[in-house]
């Protein structure tokens, strides 16, 4: 299949990108940009691990073609952390063990990221409802709910 | 265990391993950058059971950058065979290839590997592969796998029962005549997979020139996986580097070399060049392991007031189409410590094991996840027939503490548990008595509330003794160095495999404890086979009992040297009241700690800079390791608790409450505990009310998506409540237990009890899982309370 030439603006970087129109945005993202921060957990848009910001809202890059992203910004997990400074989420996350294989988790930040700007009061039943689009094989949720809502109430 | 109170063991310490994963900086395989490598995908049977009849790759072969096609006939001459054959009566040698040369035998079963420029690439050629097959009977279930006549899954055995094993001891038919009443019971446990959320996949790096092969691979037991991988490759163990740095989770499914990946490396040898490959979930939902399908049948006998006098077992588990294990090694330990906290002295089981064309299936979380279900389903049962109260006739025929250690009639012996004081701990905390009045007041209301209880005796940590006994060859004992550098900075190892338990945490701990430093200054090396010592991986939950204890003891060697060396430093002959306390060397002087002025980074330079200031005959350096093979079995215990509400309209369960009482002994980390148990707890409650991997009745896998396979999400679970209740075991060096398997049997007791509870107005019973909406309305349609 023929390649397209585009770019791609990720973090705030330009990324000239020579790639196949049918190449996933998680691909690309991975292989093309080197952030490898971004997890392919199921390529079919259920589990979540992939979640990254268009635009700064949450999106599945496993359904998503990157050449469909010329003239917007994507935001991965390697732009959360500023200046090697956790973000109050990922702080919160390591303070309550939100996580174990970590797999997941790059979805999870980047999901509350987004949902918190816009939410910053949500109750634990709205943060489980949001949370129930990323699966979790380790945790059973709750250190992750508890993070979330340590942020919240910090 | 030292007398000692531990300062470093047991501190609630945030996880070291977090930042990198926070971050998006782990390093999982596919996130390894390997120039020029090429992409492997597999062509998939569609067919549950059929002959290879021919394989054209002529059209995938001509498309530009495939680089080969690989086939059945291709492996069997680079590789070797898998031959499961260990000396177990009653239990069947099978061999298998590492890509079918003849036949497939489920949907799903890999048959040739393109191997191209990118993965694009490769999936496309794969859909160029043209395989001719002569489709056969197919084997979609247990009982087809026993019917007369019936197709054979694996042509070199009699028939599809690959394993029978029977004991007896006592009379359990003398006991059921001497019954008040004989209570039957069944259990049928549904297939499930463990569903990392990273599938499987690996990069295979051939370096011609040293005649080396390097696997990055996501692995629960480098070593091992090393050991097999380089026999079947046809090298020698020092041919094989296998590295697994950072792994997205692995439940069990990580442990078995799998044919791809044994495909891969071969690939890679024969290519001379890197080759990967990362499954889809498809893929790892139909192909990789599957867990779990087994039915179980109780009957016991029992006294008017509801004791165990005799009890037999019937396990026929449905274990698909190949044996990356011993196909009774699963069912196998359910039967051996089925009885758990229980006194009896008679008891029969016979377990049978037959092979379906379905997916081969392998240990999950909890490989003997049924046992406690079955047991405590069994107590409930009792309790239903006699007309008694459930916690009543647990407490009848619980082992108390003066009757420990107590020997099961298997054999096998339970010390240092606690089993009554978790279960009043747990009933206290749900206030039982007054749950039994909320209850009858909710179903006047027509609510219908159920609780479920559910003791739970976990085998964790199997020694080698274990093995021995079982004739499955292998070991369990575990392996550590501990390397204190010149600097004073602490490096150590062990042969176990992380896949989120935060070992870098608790070990550092463990070290930093064995040491007296702060456990910050010690790193912890994982996975690398050349790095790591042989040691016999992550499985079963033997990190924290196996890996804890073996790393302690070396850290203790280590500190004993220092201090020898600060003795002489001193000017004294011993080291006798000399303690390493945060990096520093104190002297204890009735009772008083008096600081030397010699430091943990001071005797470091000594040992390996001035080596002539040692104690006469003391070898340079500060290098040590250490193996430890622990006892036979431990075992830690558990209570679960489990409160719902049954909508007796539409089926659905809710949770309205989750406690566990628990004790696993000495905790290395209380943070990593914790977490293991919620996970435990979320797996159990996921595969009994909505993980189902589906067959239908031509054995095709109807769940090859997660919108098919459901998992449980954050709203799906409870909150747990976790009691800790922790007591040191005497039978380890540093106290611990083990755990984060029993959560997973706990938890599919406990539902099902609180269904079966909440159901009992209408006079049914729940004996299958998935506990799911249309199975519970099958069970109520025409019943009225």
């Amino acid at each position: 299949m023929d390649t397209v030439d585009f770019e791609l603006s990720v973090n705030g970087e330009r990324h000239a990108v020579r790639a196949e129109p049918r190449k996933l945005l998680t691909d690309v993202l991975r292989e093309d940009c080197r952030l490898t921060g971004t997890h392919v957990g199921c390529e079919h848009g259920v589990c979540g691990a992939c979640t990254v910001l268009v635009d700064g809202r949450p999106a599945r890059a496993c359904l998503l073609y990157a050449v469909q992203m010329r003239g917007h910004e994507i935001t991965t997990i390697e732009a959360i952390a500023k200046d090697g400074v956790l973000s109050p989420l990922q702080q919160a996350l390591h303070e309550v063990h939100g996580l174990q294989c970590g797999f997941c988790t790059a979805g999870i930040v980047m999901t509350f990221e987004a949902y918190l700007k816009e939410n910053p009061r949500p109750t634990e039943e709205e943060i489980r409802d949001v949370l129930s689009g990323n699966l979790c094989r380790c945790t059973g949720y709750q250190n992750i709910v508890e993070a979330v809502l340590k942020v919240v109430h910090a | 265990m030292p007398k000692t109170r531990f300062t470093q063991i047991g501190r609630a310490i945030p996880r070291r391993e977090d930042r990198r994963l926070l971050t998006g900086n782990g390093r999982y395989v596919d996130d390894i950058e390997i120039p020029g490598a090429l992409h492997a995908c597999f062509v998939r049977s569609p067919h549950p059971h059929a002959r290879i009849v021919r394989i054209d790759a002529k059209a995938a072969l001509a498309m530009p950058g495939v680089a080969a096609v690989l086939t059945g006939a291709d492996l069997a001459q680079w590789t070797t065979p898998l031959r499961v054959a260990p000396p177990i009566e009653g239990l069947h040698p099978v061999e298998m290839t590492t890509l079918p040369v003849d036949k497939v035998r489920f949907h799903g079963d890999p048959v040739a590997c393109v191997i191209a420029r990118d993965r694009y690439l490769a999936e496309d050629a794969a859909e160029r592969v043209e395989v001719e097959y002569a489709p056969l009977p197919a084997v979609a279930n247990a009982d087809q796998a026993l019917a007369e006549g019936t197709a054979l899954v694996d042509e070199s055995l009699p028939s599809n029962l690959v394993s029978e094993q029977r004991f007896s001891t006592g009379d359990v038919f003398a006991r059921r005549r001497e019954a008040h009443r004989v209570v039957e019971s069944a259990f049928s446990q549904h297939r499930q997979t463990h569903l990392p959320i990273e599938t499987r996949g690996c990069a295979a790096l051939w370096d011609e020139g040293r005649e080396h092969l390097t696997l990055h691979i996501g692995s629960q037991v480098p070593h091992p996986l090393r050991t097999q991988l380089a026999a079947r490759m046809r090298l020698s163990e020092s041919q094989v580097t296998i590295s697994s740095l950072d792994v997205g989770g692995g439940f069990g499914q990580k442990i078995a070399l799998y044919r791809e990946e044994l495909t891969v490396a071969a690939a890679s040898r024969h290519l001379r060049r890197p080759v990967r490959w990362r499954e889809d979930r498809m893929e790892n939902l139909l192909a990789a392991s599957h867990a779990r399908e087994e039915l179980c049948r109780t009957r016991a006998a029992v006294t008017d007031d509801g004791r165990l006098l005799g009890l037999e077992l019937e396990i026929l588990e449905d274990f698909g189409a190949y044996c990356f294990y011993p196909a009774n090694y699963l069912a196998r330990v359910v039967a051996m410590i089925l009885t758990g906290p229980y006194k009896v002295s008679d008891y029969a089981f016979v377990v049978r094991v037959v092979l379906t064309n379905k997916c081969g299936s392998g240990p999950m979380r909890a490989p003997m996840s049924i046992t406690s279900w079955v047991m405590e389903g069994t107590m409930d049962a009792i309790a239903r027939e006699l007309k008694l109260d459930p916690l009543e006739v647990r407490r009848r025929n619980m082992v108390a503490a003066a009757e420990l250690p107590y020997t099961m009639p298997t054999g096998e012996v339970i010390a240092d548990i606690t089993p009554r004081e978790t279960l009043e701990a747990a009933v206290t905390r749900v206030e039982y008595a007054q749950f039994r009045e909320r209850q009858a007041a909710a179903r006047r209301e027509g609510r219908y509330l159920g609780l479920g209880l559910c003791s739970v005796v976990e085998s964790t940590t199997y020694g080698s003794r274990f093995y021995k006994a079982a004739g499955i060859p292998g070991s369990g004992h575990e392996a550590a160095w501990v390397r204190i550098e010149p600097s004073g900075a602490v490096n150590a190892s062990l042969g176990l495999g992380a896949s989120g338990q935060g070992y870098e945490t608790a070990f550092s701990q463990v070290v930093g404890e064995g040491l007296g430093v702060d456990p910050a200054s010690v790193r912890i090396h994982l996975g690398n086979t050349d790095v790591a010592p042989y040691g016999m991986g992550s499985r079963g939950a033997r990190g924290g009992t196996a890996g804890g204890a073996t790393l302690f003891l070396c850290a203790r060697d280590a500190n004993e040297k220092m201090l020898a060396i600060a003795a002489k430093l001193l000017g004294f002959d011993s080291s006798e009241g000399l303690r390493m306390v945060e990096g520093k060397v104190v002297r204890e002087v009735l009772g008083e700690r008096i600081d030397t002025g010699i430091s943990f980074a001071q005797l470091a330079r000594t040992a390996y800079l001035d080596p002539t200031a040692l104690p006469a005959g003391m070898a340079p350096g500060l290098d040590f390791s250490r193996t430890y093979d622990p006892p036979p079995m431990t075992y830690s215990n558990a209570a679960h608790v489990c409160e719902v509400e049954l909508d007796v309209e539409t089926g659905a369960v809710r949770i309205l409450r989750y406690v566990v009482a628990e004790d696993c002994g000495t905790v290395l980390s209380p943070v990593v505990v914790e977490g293991q148990q919620h996970g435990a707890v979320a797996m159990g409650l996921s595969g009994a009310l909505l993980e189902h991997m589906l067959y239908d009745e031509a054995a095709q896998n109807i769940t090859g998506s997660l919108a098919d396979y459901l998992v449980a999400t954050a709203t799906d679970l409870p909150r747990f409540e976790i009691l800790p209740m922790h007591t040191p075991s005497r039978g380890n060096p540093v106290g611990t237990k083990g755990m984060a398997e029993g959560g997973v049997m706990g938890a599919i007791g406990a539902i099902s009890n609180a269904v079966n509870d909440a159901l009992a107005p209408f006079g049914v019973v729940a004996e299958r899982q998935p506990l799911s909406p249309d199975y519970l309305r099958s069970l109520l349609r025409g019943k009225t309370p």
